[in-house]
């Protein structure tokens, strides 16, 4: 087998294992209000914990580089809102707000993977067991990020199978970009601080603008705080582990 | 210099810093709301941004030490806020003249800055440079707390002086912790992790719990998500560049 289909076929596994991150909600049936609360709190912690994990890698590879990446995120995802505002969006039997937010989450994290997948593509130039090693932490360290995207999809009436095809989907830059990332390694490496450091200032933006917010309207301080916390030290913890 | 003479002297710095925030004031006996909600994001964006280069400075080989710390220092600040009856105080209200609001305003500010004081102890056990970093960002991140607690007092007719006065005095706590944290570390360096975790942990709750939920509706949404990334990113920008 041809070196990039292997790469290709380990961007593949990454991919699917997002769609592992649906599965907690197919033992959930109530979806109140404070379901949604609950959920975007939830992702919010996933979200910061994965951009904080980012960022330390991104300023070990530069931080003018991770800077710059990040101002570029935040103003990518202002622009994503107001062209959004100006569509009457319909998704499904989604409409109004919550259509919005839910085609920005899948927006948001479709787009912070293109990153991801450039660092699967890159770490082959490294020998194929640190590929595997780093293949298998991606992997894994896609199911929470499944979670955060089913967490803000499911409370609004997405169906289970839909979660995951969507979380599926927003991990497919990962195959797509490790190919050419690996058979370019010396075009794509210095690029990757800026790409990480989009992907961490376009999901922190994210969490601060749409989903905390949102969260703090129908859900008490003390419980957001707790929850968001509480995934913020568990994703910072799993990433530790898996680096 | 003698971390224990060392960390008294910068954590005053930090305590000090406070009355800089009163300075908006002066002129302005009443505060808009806006102005209050982008201090409280200023401060959420400061304090984020040291809790992440906290989280940078702790060693992996000890992982679990940080891990057990963050948790303990999640469960510090939620237990004080559930012990004093504040979990749901707004922190920055200026209609409300009640004597309780006043003292709970106070309590929250001074039980804050403990937690605070265990970050710039932790962050001199490591390092002196990093220690004045840490010290530095909380110095920042006292002046727009600063600026809101004093709005608030201002509001309930506090003279100008007094708010300034009270402003420090309710971050003596962040002094009294960072000496005893230094003290401790010194004992049993072993607990260095655990500080180290109980900060990045104490810091991420404190800013979810105190300085963002009300802010949204004082300043909007696009605003507070601004104002507190490009705190936090000026503070990461310097901490990966020069501290950790």
């Amino acid at each position: 087998m041809a070196p990039w289909v292997v790469v290709g076929i380990y961007g593949l596994v990454t991919d699917l294992a997002t769609g592992l991150g649906a599965l907690p909600f197919a033992f959930v049936r109530t979806v109140s209000q404070r379901a949604v609360a609950v959920s975007n709190a939830l992702a919010a912690g996933l979200m910061l914990g994965a951009s904080f994990g980012l960022v330390a890698e991104g300023t070990a590879h530069g931080s003018w580089q991770t800077l710059l990446g990040a101002v570029a995120g935040v103003a990518f995802i202002l622009l994503t809102q107001r062209a959004l505002e100006g569509h009457d969006l319909a998704i499904g039997s989604l409409q109004g707000a919550d259509a919005r937010r839910v085609a920005l989450m899948v927006i948001v994290m479709t787009v912070h993977s293109f990153s991801e997948g450039v660092a699967v593509g890159v770490s082959f130039g490294g020998g194929v067991t640190l590929a595997t090693v780093i293949t298998v932490a991606i992997a894994v360290h896609n199911i929470p990020e499944g979670l955060a995207i089913s967490a803000v999809l499911r409370p609004r009436g997405v169906s289970v199978w839909k979660c995951a095809a969507w979380s599926v989907f927003s991990s497919l830059p990962q195959p797509l970009m490790a190919v050419p990332a690996f058979l370019f390694v010396e075009v794509f490496r210095p690029a990757l601080p800026y790409g990480i450091g989009f992907a961490a200032g376009a999901m922190v933006f994210m969490v601060l603008v749409e989903l905390l917010p949102e969260a703090y309207e129908t859900e008490r301080k003390p419980t957001v705080a707790l929850l968001v916390s509480l995934a913020l030290v568990g994703m910072v913890l799993f990433q530790r582990v898996l680096g | 210099m003698d971390p224990a003479i060392a960390v008294l002297l910068l954590s005053s710095l930090a305590a000090a810093a406070s009355t800089a925030g009163i300075l908006p004031l002066v002129r302005r006996p009443r505060v808009p709301l806006v102005a209050i909600g982008w201090a409280h994001a200023l401060a959420a964006g400061v304090m984020l941004g040291a809790a992440f280069v906290l989280m940078t400075a702790t060693l992996d080989r000890t992982l679990g030490r940080a891990a057990l710390g963050a948790l303990l220092g999640i469960a510090f600040v939620r237990f004080t806020h559930a012990a004093s009856g504040t979990e749901d105080l707004d922190l920055g209200r200026v209609d409300e003249t009640g004597e309780t609001y006043g003292y709970k305003v106070l309590l929250v500010n001074a039980l804050h800055s403990a937690s605070e004081g265990v970050a710039i102890g932790a962050a001199v056990m490591v390092n002196l440079p990093f220690g004045v970093f840490v010290a530095l960002s909380m110095g920042a991140h006292n002046v727009p707390e600063a600026t809101a607690l004093g709005a608030v007092l201002r509001a309930r007719g506090v003279r100008l002086g007094h708010a300034a006065g009270l402003a420090v005095v309710s971050n003596v706590p962040q002094i009294l912790m960072a000496v005893v944290a230094v003290a401790l570390i010194q004992a049993a360096p072993v607990l260095l992790q655990w500080a180290l975790g109980f900060s990045f942990g104490a810091l991420v709750y404190l800013v979810l719990a105190e300085h963002l939920p009300e802010s949204y509706r004082k300043a909007g949404h696009t605003t507070i998500a601004l104002v507190t990334i490009v705190a936090m990113g000026i503070v990461v920008l310097i901490g990966g560049a020069g501290g950790g």
